[in-house]
């Protein structure tokens, strides 16, 4: 299972598709998809940073800091300019969507999931 | 200068969005060939949208030069035009939106194209920050003098320090609006200036759960001809 987050739903829906046919769970907010962890854990997860409400990085944080997620794969998904020091918060990969590819996604959701 | 690099930086920063998203969308044709249409459509959603916005800043470039005539003009056809143009937006981002008009059809003093823009930001500012499977409400009520225009979103609500900035006159520049992530404020901005060229009161009422942003515009003295 991969989760998405992100407030632009026409950006998951086409994360979605490259990563097919893997199962995803797709949300635009950040307290949406800290619930759902609740009910399931994924093994990947693709996060925006800029969301409604909490953002990326209050997600982070949540994640971090239970034993059951803190080991989850994040990769972030950004236009904005991010330190590359985030691997304590799970942070595998940080792509900017104005250059990533299909492929950069899929190889991602093959290595981790 | 600052102020010039700063609008600049916020243009650039509105426009890379749609931009990232078409490219996605190009992949996508290749991807899933068999969803060509509805991609298709997405992407001339994208675009139309970012058009606007060019077309908005292009418009705030000539205010200058007053070519936008203030006319009589009836603001219902204005909301319900806009309404008409953002509903398919909305259902696909899983939102509606409702229209209440407790307006006895006068038509007020504004620029019908200018006036479009402002309602159009509004409406595209409350889908953007109301709660999956929300709702916004676009409302038009009388007054004695003017009509008040007013979009009611359910969403984080505004913070104070802009609240105070339209309360006491027009936003002078785009400002982040910190607890609406991702907003650069332009929707805001360009609203504001568009009151401004009008002459309009543009505000905003804060609530526990989201935000109502509204424009008054004074009533014609021409009598309603048509509706």
């Amino acid at each position: 299972m991969i989760h998405i987050i992100d407030d632009d739903v026409i950006m998951s829906e086409c994360i979605a598709n490259f990563v097919k046919p893997r199962p995803v769970h797709a949300f635009t907010n950040a307290i949406d998809a800290i619930s759902a962890l609740n009910d399931e854990i994924p093994d990947l997860i693709f996060l925006d940073i800029l969301l409604d409400g909490p953002n990326g990085f209050t997600y982070l944080n949540e994640i971090a800091s239970y034993t059951e997620t803190k080991k989850i794969p994040v990769v972030i998904i950004t236009s904005m300019q991010l330190p590359s020091n985030l691997g304590p918060y799970g942070v595998v990969k940080i792509l900017d969507k104005s250059t990533m590819t299909p492929a950069d996604i899929r190889a991602l959701a093959e290595e981790y999931s | 200068m600052e102020s010039e690099v700063n609008g600049i930086l916020v243009a650039a920063h509105e426009l890379k969005a749609p931009l990232n998203l078409l490219r996605q969308l190009a992949f996508s044709l290749d991807e899933d060939p068999d969803n060509t249409k509805n991609i298709q459509s997405k992407m001339i959603q994208v675009t139309d949208r970012a058009i606007r916005q060019v077309n908005d800043l292009t418009k705030i470039a000539h205010l200058d030069r007053e070519i936008f005539e203030i006319e009589p003009i009836a603001v219902r056809s204005v909301c319900t035009d806009v309404s008409d143009e953002l509903r398919q937006l909305f259902r696909f981002n899983h939102r509606s939106l409702n229209l209440d008009y407790a307006n006895r059809s006068r038509l007020v003093v504004a620029n019908r194209d200018l006036l479009y823009s402002i309602v159009y930001n509004f409406c595209l500012n409350a889908m953007h920050y109301s709660e999956h499977d929300s709702f916004a409400t676009l409302s038009l009520h009388d007054r004695r003098s003017f009509v008040r225009l007013s979009v009611r979103d359910f969403g984080p609500t505004l913070p104070s320090d802009i609240w105070q900035c339209l309360k006491t006159g027009w936003i002078k520049k785009p400002v982040s609006i910190s607890m609406r992530p991702g907003s650069s404020g332009l929707g805001l901005y360009i609203a504001s200036k568009f009151s401004q060229y009008m002459n309009l009161n543009l505000g905003a009422i804060r609530h526990r759960d989201g935000t109502t942003f509204f424009v008054d515009l004074p009533v014609s003295r021409q009598k309603v001809l048509f509706i």
